[in-house]
């Protein structure tokens, strides 16, 4: 199993003002997913491939955990994405609604192939005898869901944000360090980080409503 | 005092030593600017694990492929378990956008009467009622052999007609609905809710249980608007 690497760091360094509010960029990214989800709605294929390449780790990765299977996900992957592609009438083209509906469309997925999986009787009396097992694989299922839009949200963070907020949350550095290996500002990574959680908290709340 | 701008209450969640006193004061007494420090707290515990697998090569010529070609026709009504998704209809409102869509898509029921629950009969079906019996489940719990009612397929002119008279069900929070599994193991159809909790009709398309749905389930599902099934299965029987 691979992990998707992270870009490695462009050696320039950064320069320039660190942006707060929501940037223009990011409003060019809804713009972006919107436009993205339009064209899919109407038919072009192609936004079927943009789709697939900017979400399709997600969708793996979802399916993955879920499923503890690499054959298992990578089936439900692809199906996913075939249901998305002749389902694209009812998608309503919002920033979010995007990735909160390749997920559930996942989510749908991962309990078809757990079903099938409790064909086994006694595994199903074993599900049907305890609810809250059940529930106890639902409420994981979130929270990963969870971390994987928050992963997801890290790589549309613009540069330098995103390279920042991976060395702080995922790679662990201090502000220090990362200060020194992106050469900016201790402040300006300060801000960075606290820009960056905010934004990645945006776009959870984001997902989580057109998930609902 | 005005609400403390997010950046402050970041500031707060990852600095909290660096963080002024006021803006610590305004947050213990303002209920708002608590429940947003509550939710970056909480990606804060969510960053820093997940890494995203890529789907292996090849998944995407195979979703292309699959795109490119037109959808199975609408006769082709009983798809793998995989990507069965139970009819639109069933659950009305209920149902997301994007779930109702995924219904419509993959076409499951549509147009064949299956997954429409018929109008209720106030009372259990009547035993005299045209038409034969072509074959009965005995329903039992799943963890035990206890009884859990019958369900019987009945042949009226040219349609089959599922007959459910459940019990002891339980009172699980949600709704009942009925499941024909094929005895591969690996499809299942959605037939509909059993409206008034325990007792039911279901028209079943003729030959479907002649192909091997044979098993009756039934679940108890949560008003999730997910139209899968739950898992949780209350009772079966194999129609014999
Ligand atoms: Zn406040």
């Amino acid at each position: 199993m691979s992990t998707v690497a992270f870009p490695t760091l462009p050696s320039r360094r950064y320069g320039g003002a660190v942006v707060t509010g929501m940037s223009e960029v990011e409003e060019e990214q809804d713009d972006g997913v919107r436009s993205l989800a339009a064209r899919l709605v109407a038919g072009d294929e192609t936004a079927l491939e943009q789709v697939y390449d900017r979400w399709s780790a997600l969708v793996h990765t979802y399916a993955l955990r879920a499923l503890r299977d690499a054959g298992d996900a990578e089936e439900a992957t692809q199906q996913v994405f075939v249901a998305a592609w002749r389902s694209r009438h009812t998608l309503v083209p919002s920033p979010h609604a995007l990735p909160a509906w390749l997920i559930g469309i996942a989510r749908h997925k991962v309990s078809d192939v757990r079903l099938a999986r409790s064909r086994d009787a006694d595994r199903a009396a074993a599900v049907a005898a305890q609810p809250e097992a059940h529930a106890v694989v639902e409420a994981a299922d979130e929270e990963v869901a969870d971390r994987l839009v928050v992963r997801q949200a890290v790589e549309e963070l613009p540069d330098p944000r995103r390279t920042i907020v991976f060395l702080a949350f995922w790679e662990g550095l201090s502000h220090a360090e990362i200060a020194d290996t992106v050469g900016l500002p201790l402040g300006t990574v300060k801000s960075h980080v606290r820009r960056g959680l905010v934004t990645l908290h945006q776009q959870l709340e984001g997902v989580r409503r057109e998930s609902r | 005092m005005s609400h403390v701008d997010p950046d402050r209450l970041a500031e707060l969640v990852l600095a909290p030593d660096d963080s002024p006193s006021d803006v610590r004061r305004h947050v213990e007494s303002c209920s708002e600017c608590a429940v947003t420090l509550a939710a970056l707290s909480d990606v804060r515990r969510l960053v820093g694990e997940e890494s995203l697998v890529p789907a292996p090569a090849g998944v995407r010529d195979r979703v292309m492929a699959q795109a490119r070609t037109r959808p199975p026709p609408a006769d082709d009504v009983v798809r793998p378990l995989a990507s069965t998704v139970p009819a639109a209809s069933r659950r009305g409102p209920r149902i997301p956008v994007w779930a109702a869509g995924l219904a419509a898509a993959v076409a499951l029921v549509a147009g064949l009467g299956i997954g429409r629950v018929t109008v209720p009969e106030p009372a259990a079906p009547e035993p005299e009622d045209p038409g034969s019996v072509v074959a009965a489940a005995d329903l039992t719990a799943l963890d035990s052999d206890a009884d859990r009612g019958v369900a019987r397929a009945v042949s009226v002119d040219d349609m089959v007609t599922l007959r459910v008279s459940a019990r002891e069900l339980g009172d699980e929070d949600g709704f009942h609905e009925v499941w024909l599994i094929n005895v591969d193991g690996t499809r299942m159809v959605a037939l509909g809710v059993l409206a008034d909790w325990d007792t039911g009709e279901f028209q079943v398309p003729r030959g479907l249980i002649e192909e091997g749905y044979r098993i009756v389930d039934i679940s108890v599902e949560p008003e999730d608007g997910d139209p899968t099934h739950s898992g949780v299965s209350l009772a079966r029987g194999e129609l014999a």
